[in-house]
């Protein structure tokens, strides 16, 4: 489509410059071959039409002057062809704005006649005519408006300003803004050109660019709400480590001053892994459901190896033989009485010894079990028995009908009795996976019967400190120890030792509990409690630790394991004062003794 | 306990950094005759990068995001700090402060942010900010806001800094890190199943490595807020801000 544009030249020199910017480097020098005089004057009378009908107006444009002005001729020809002088042509280029527009725009310079006229250079001025949509007539302000010019940034700056007080001003200019002729006035040119070009953005253009204002807002709206627009926040995005537990902030408020884990490194106390003393234990019956060890109160250790009880005296060293069995059964039990001058030694015909040890003469034979008798426990005068049929006795060792209660619970065989130490309760595990507590009282029935093991239930240990507390462990398809509440017959604690449980002892100077393991670890593990933390685990035998007791200053344990070996440990050695030190150096003292005379 | 029902932080710092530069001549005339120690600005990032490495690892240890075994104790600030001895939570919070230095040093760090939120809900529980501001590097907003003002601020660019001991520095932190922990006195109980983010408020044309990621800025929705004590080296100017459900 040919839509002309008529240019006419502006004097105004800054203007020109951007003039020449947005005439996209077309400048038609050339004057019309048509009488310059001529084409302007129809200028004004074409414009005035076109602010009623645009569409005419252009026609009428296009009819008389493109053919002409679609002709680009060289500089140096245009120059000889009007005769224009050099400094006339210069005056066009630099002083004079040609504007022409985009693609369809055809210019028309009259040099000639603005020369001519001398003071009609306000004229058409910066008229630069594009056509945004094919009928509509769009002066660009950008011709006009040396601020303006910039970009469209600026011009939506001022954008609020005009359509805010000049609506209708702008339509009355535009309609004179062509009246070109007769107002001379060029601000009244650029005004009314300028509300034109804003109407026409208006409706056709889309914003790119946020305002200054805008930016201004945004900024401070940003700082107030103390973001800063220049700020990115940024995480770091690696989901940070576990923690390995939950963590109760009261218990570490609680924390004494000095750093907790500093303390447990640094007072943790050595539990030496390496047995004090090992004995041989020949023909040690390699059945989880004996109890063959025993520790007495007077510092001697009872071990019962197939059918002989042997006595080893802590103080001495010295072994002795305490007794033999027929060749027709074997030892399945022993146990000290609690004033240590006593063992009960059970056999597996069932029948039950009583041996003074300090004479080496059996007291007397109690019987009544039809099976071995596999645990026995003391309480004062009462021994009870387990056995195979999972009966339990009680006998009143100082009167001849011996027998004074029959506990009936267990359908499995009694690998596991223990008395608690006032006498008060009764605890018994067997192979039926069963953990029963009876009150001395009332034997008729258990108080309460335990169903969470999943194996025998051979070790069993009253808490020294907390009377009420048992702890029990189960066998090898069970594997855990549980702790229990024997007045309320809750469970409290449990722990998964991941291995056999063949014994429990509780230590009384530190609150610990050590098991020994059978298969597969073979090994005892100290338990701190409540916390449950296994402070040590120590591989103690080569085959399953079987059995296991204490000696009677608590700080020694015996274990008797199926490699035929009986080991003890220091496991609980007495916390560092008055007494342990002597012990130990009056021991010391005996060992370099030793040492001298054999080395004499 | 102070506790600020609005929250801006611009205005904040911008008020304190003033009266800090106002009472700057008396504090360096008076320090004269005595022994100075300038930190470059180098090394005035390092001792506030320094500062956010214990200032992480006591807040993981004071509000039970791990448990306490996991700390050890070392000798820093004339205090005794916990530092994590778990590898995992040490090689973690290594990688954040190498990429914190870097910032550090390159002056893009406006603020760094340690959120705890609960493992259960999702709900960030706590959020501790600290607010760093360049001495000699005029903030955006300042310009861009300021300009009347600027002139009777005075030769802001210029900045008197002023020029304190390590030992007054040292002072300063040991008094903000004896905050922290006695914050727990009045922050309420955290469930001990807590989880941590660090959020760092960089300049826009930071360099981001890929392990740092856009986030939001993990307010805690209606939290009270506390404005701990401030340390300042000749560079560098700290606010710490605790807020917390």
């Amino acid at each position: 489509m040919a839509s002309p544009a008529v240019c006419t030249p502006v004097r105004n020199s800054h203007k020109s410059a951007f003039n020449l910017r947005t005439a996209g480097g077309r400048m038609p020098l050339t004057p019309s071959p048509r009488t310059p005089t001529r084409q302007l004057s129809d200028v004004p009378g074409a414009q005035q039409e076109s602010i009623h009908g645009t569409n005419n107006f252009m026609s009428r444009l296009a009819g008389r002057s493109v053919s002409k002005t679609s002709v680009r001729d060289s500089p140096k020809s245009n120059i000889a062809r009007s005769n224009n002088s050099p400094r006339r042509l210069e005056l066009g280029v630099s002083d004079w704005a040609l504007t022409g527009t985009g693609n369809t725009t055809s210019t028309k310079q009259t040099p000639l006649k603005s020369r001519k006229d001398g003071v009609i250079r306000p004229r058409v001025g910066k008229s630069r005519i594009t056509y945004n949509a094919a009928d509509r007539f769009i002066p660009n302000r950008t011709a006009s408006d040396a601020i303006c010019n910039v970009g469209g940034k600026l011009d939506l700056e001022n954008r609020p300003k005009s359509s805010k007080g000049e609506g209708s001003a702008i339509l009355a200019t535009a309609a004179s803004a062509f009246d070109l002729g007769g107002r001379g006035s060029e601000d009244d040119v650029t005004l009314s050109l300028e509300g034109l070009c804003l109407d026409d953005e208006d409706d056709g253009e889309i914003y790119t660019k946020p305002s200054p204002n805008a930016v201004a807002y945004q900024s401070s709206l940003a700082s107030a709400c103390g973001v800063s627009l220049n700020t990115r926040i940024l995480a770091f995005k690696p989901a940070p480590p576990e923690s390995s537990k939950p963590i109760d902030l009261r218990s570490q408020y609680n924390r004494p001053l000095k750093p907790a884990g500093g303390i447990s490194a640094q007072f943790r106390r050595r539990v030496p892994s390496a047995p004090e003393r090992v004995l041989d234990a020949p023909g040690l019956v390699d059945d989880y459901y004996l109890n063959l060890l025993d520790w007495s109160s007077g510092n001697q250790v009872a071990i019962g190896l197939e059918r002989s009880v042997y006595i080893w005296s802590a103080e001495s060293g010295n072994v002795s033989s305490l007794l033999e069995v027929p060749t027709d059964t074997y030892v399945s039990s022993v146990k000290w009485s609690g004033d240590g001058a006593y063992v009960g030694v059970g056999l597996g015909t069932g029948e039950v010894q009583i041996w003074d040890v300090e004479e080496g003469t059996k007291l007397r034979s109690m019987f009544g079990h039809e099976t071995r008798v596999g645990v026995m426990g003391w309480n004062k005068h009462i021994l009870s028995t387990g056995a195979r049929s999972g009966l339990v006795y009680n006998h009143d060792v100082r009167i001849a009908q011996h027998k004074v209660a029959e506990l009936v619970s267990h359908t499995g065989e009694v690998c596991g009795l223990e008395w608690r130490a006032d006498g008060a309760q009764l605890a018994t595990g067997a192979n039926d996976n069963l953990v029963s507590i009876w009150d001395a009282r009332s034997l008729q029935a258990p108080k309460f019967t335990k169903t969470n093991h999943r194996a025998a239930v051979k070790a069993l240990a009253w808490c020294p400190w907390q009377s009420n507390l048992l702890a029990t462990g189960g066998g090898s398809h069970d594997r855990h120890i549980h702790f229990w509440n024997s007045t309320t017959g809750a469970r409290t604690n449990s722990i998964d030792t991941g291995s056999q449980v063949t014994s429990l002892r509780w230590s009384t100077g530190y609150k610990e509990i050590v098991s020994s393991s059978g298969f597969p670890d073979n090994s005892l593990s100290i338990w701190s409690y409540p916390t449950l933390v296994k402070n040590v685990e120590i591989p103690a035998h080569e085959s399953r630790v079987l059995h296991s007791c204490l000696s009677p200053d608590g700080q020694m344990l015996a274990t008797a394991a199926a490699d035929e070996s009986l080991k003890f440990w220091k496991l609980f050695e007495k916390k560092a004062g008055a007494g342990g030190a002597s012990r130990e150096s009056s021991a010391t003292v005996k060992a370099s003794v030793v040492k001298q005379m054999t080395i004499r | 306990r102070t506790s600020s029902a609005s929250f801006s932080p611009t205005h904040k710092h911008r008020n304190k950094s003033r009266t800090a530069i106002m009472s700057q001549p008396k504090v360096s005339s008076k320090k004269e005759s005595s022994k100075v120690h300038k930190l470059a600005l180098k090394g005035s990032s390092k001792v506030v990068s320094e500062f956010f490495e214990y200032s992480i690892n006591t807040i993981l240890f004071q509000r039970g995001v791990y448990p306490a075994e996991d700390f050890t104790a070392v000798k820093k600030y004339g205090l005794t700090m916990m530092v994590t001895a778990d590898d995992q939570v040490k090689a973690y919070i290594k990688k954040i402060m190498s990429q914190l230095k870097d910032w550090m040093y390159g002056g893009k760090i406006s603020k760094l942010v340690i959120v705890i939120t609960s493992k259960e809900t999702g709900e960030h529980v706590e959020r501790w900010q600290f607010d760093v501001q360049l001495f000699g590097k005029p903030s955006k907003a300042k310009s861009s806001k300021k300009t009347a003002n600027k002139e009777n601020t005075g030769p802001d660019a210029g900045e008197p800094v002023p020029e304190k001991t390590e030992q007054e520095i040292q002072a300063e932190i040991q008094s903000i890190f004896r905050q922290i922990t006695a914050s727990v006195t009045f922050l309420p109980m955290l469930d001990g199943n807590c989880t941590f983010n660090v959020l760092v408020y960089a300049d826009a044309d930071s360099d981001v490595p890929l392990e740092w990621g856009d986030s939001d800025a993990k307010e805690i929705k209606n939290g009270e807020k506390v404005q701990l004590r401030s340390f300042s080296t000749s560079n560098h100017r700290v606010d710490t801000l605790v807020s917390y459900r």
